[in-house]
């Protein structure tokens, strides 16, 4: 599960010049949760998933993820507790020098996975999300969809306890985006906690769920 | 959770594909070149340094714990209260040397050492028309003091005009300046491995900086400040120990004929080398430095790799220090 209370959140956590980016977020999502994270652009919907994503320290308040505090985790202890998470980014952040096998295959190899495992993992899920016959193609390769699609791939194929995302249909038709829901919606009900920030309100309609209403950096609705 | 493998698996699993692209982080060239010329300097820098050594220890205690007795008129008999003896000033001298404490040799120097010793002034030609002094060398026991004066004084008693010539005075100080000459070269070899410790730094802080976003990407993903730091160190340690091979195979050739420019100087230090011959291959060449010399040049690329390491280990973490 993940509990926030208050926290809060500046980029320049030193000085005071940054403007505010988050300001006494409080929730919490159970084990196996799902929630839609929702708000205008600016409303710190990325701000929140880069707390919950051990990319950056609240400012103020208190974080805990997965049963830690991040607070009084040691750096050794956020590795592990990242390895538990997976992150689509807005922006896919693959690694244009690697082939889209070893883009999807890192968390497994940063978990010491046995090189077989991490082979038969990587081509199942290629297979599923429909990139089979991509294995060996470099992310400038492919189109925005396909890129999107090795993304998700990367940040499920670990099965993470967190997972959280962010914009993760915004380059997918309409297929791909419902089945990408099932996925989701089969992996909460195994235990994963799942976070998705949109502003795509006929997904949300399709799939109705919690939501957490941000602007201007304050929770406005949880429910 | 996955059992935790094995070392070499752990390895094999570190050189696989994780985005770090640690060729083009740390490219194959540069550093390899610079730690290859640090290694030559270091080299002869500690080449200057055992050479310092192995002098001082020659002159501390070689020449310094003799005595040289210089004694006139050697075949004269001597006189005792005013009455000849059948004894020459030469051989009462001698006489009294022998029961000197701490005395481990006296040798008094034959027609044919003294003609060496005074060829270089004299010629080849060993009929002197002068009548030469006794020149008497007087070995001390190692560790010994002695009173030069009070010998002086009891000698000229015997043998009116004989001078005693303390070496030590001069091996003190010929050891002092070959001190001061190995202190120098340490700290010669001190900046060398300072400098190598700020290019490499400088190295990897580039590379880093090059590698800023599958590093943090993978940071994010859970690798450890361990796992990155290591997988730098390991690759700097590597091109830093192929440098400090190229340049002690470099510095090999200069180092073999420093040691024969400075081998009569060291004539007395211990393990004796085998002449060189510039067709013989490295390890034979290297056969004929001094032991000390030799192991510390076998040293420098294992040296090399250790400061890559430990610097770009330290470099790395602190680095990542600035991630969350």
């Amino acid at each position: 599960m993940i509990r926030l209370r208050d926290v809060g959140f500046r980029y320049d956590a030193a000085g005071t010049s940054a403007p505010v980016a988050l300001r006494q977020i409080s929730f919490e999502v159970p084990q196996g949760g799902f929630r839609w994270l929702l708000g205008p652009s600016g409303a710190g919907k990325s701000s929140l998933l880069r707390l919950l994503a051990l990319t950056a320290r609240p400012t103020s308040g208190t974080l805990e993820i997965l049963g830690s505090s991040v607070a009084q985790a040691r750096r050794a202890a956020l590795a592990r507790l990242r390895r538990r998470i997976g992150v689509v980014h807005q922006d896919f952040r693959l690694l244009p020098d690697l082939p889209v096998f070893d883009n999807i295959a890192l968390p497994l190899r940063l978990q010491h996975r046995p090189e077989d495992d991490v082979r038969d993992e990587v081509h199942s899920i290629l297979d599923w999300v429909g990139l089979g016959s991509r294995a060996t193609a470099r992310p400038p390769q492919l189109s925005g969809g396909e890129q999107q699609r090795v993304a998700i791939a990367r940040a499920v194929i670990h099965r993470p306890a967190l997972l959280l995302a962010d914009e993760p249909t915004n380059a997918l038709d309409e297929y791909q985006a419902n089945r990408l829901m099932d996925l989701f919606r089969d992996l909460s009900g195994l235990g994963t906690t799942i976070l998705v920030a949109t502003h795509n309100d006929a997904l949300i309609r399709r799939y109705p769920a919690h939501e957490l209403e941000l602007a201007q950096g304050r929770l406005l609705r949880d429910g | 959770m996955a059992e935790r493998p094995g070392l070499l698996t752990r390895w094999n699993q570190a050189r696989r594909a994780d985005g770090l692209a640690l060729r083009r982080a740390l490219p194959d060239r540069l550093l390899p070149l610079l730690v290859a010329a640090m290694a030559v300097l270091a080299a002869l820098a500690l080449a200057g340094a055992t050479g310092a050594q192995i002098l001082s220890t020659r002159w501390s205690n070689g020449a310094a714990s003799m005595l040289t007795i210089q004694v006139p008129d050697p075949e004269t008999p001597t006189t005792t209260a005013g009455t000849t003896t059948h004894l020459t000033r030469s051989d009462a001298v001698l006489a009294a040397l022998a029961d000197s404490p701490g005395a481990s040799r006296v040798h008094r120097l034959d027609k044919a050492e003294l003609g060496a010793l005074l060829a270089p002034w004299l010629g080849q030609d060993h009929d002197f028309a002068l009548t030469l002094p006794a020149i008497i060398e007087l070995h001390m026991a190692a560790g010994t003091q002695t009173d030069a004066t009070a010998l002086a004084r009891r000698l000229a008693a015997i043998a009116p005009g004989t001078l005693v010539e303390r070496n030590a005075e001069w091996g003190e100080r010929l050891g002092r300046l070959a001190d001061s000459l190995h202190s120098c070269a340490l700290l010669a070899v001190a900046i060398v491995a300072g400098i190598a410790v700020v290019l490499i730094a400088a190295t990897t802080r580039a590379g880093l900086a090059a590698r800023r976003l599958p590093i943090e990407l993978i940071h994010a993903m859970g690798a450890t400040d361990g796992y990155i730091a290591g997988r730098f160190a390991r690759r700097t340690a590597l091109l830093a120990f192929i440098g400090g091979l190229a340049g002690s195979v470099l510095a090999l050739p200069i180092l073999v004929l420093l040691s024969r420019v400075a081998a009569p100087f060291a004539a007395a230090a211990p393990a004796p080398a085998p002449a060189a011959d510039w067709t013989m291959p490295a390890h034979m060449l290297l056969a004929t430095l001094p032991t000390p010399l030799a192991a510390t040049l076998l040293a420098l690329a294992p040296a090399a790799a250790l400061i890559g390491w430990l610097t770009t280990q330290a470099t790395v973490r602190a680095w990542l220090r600035n991630l969350p």
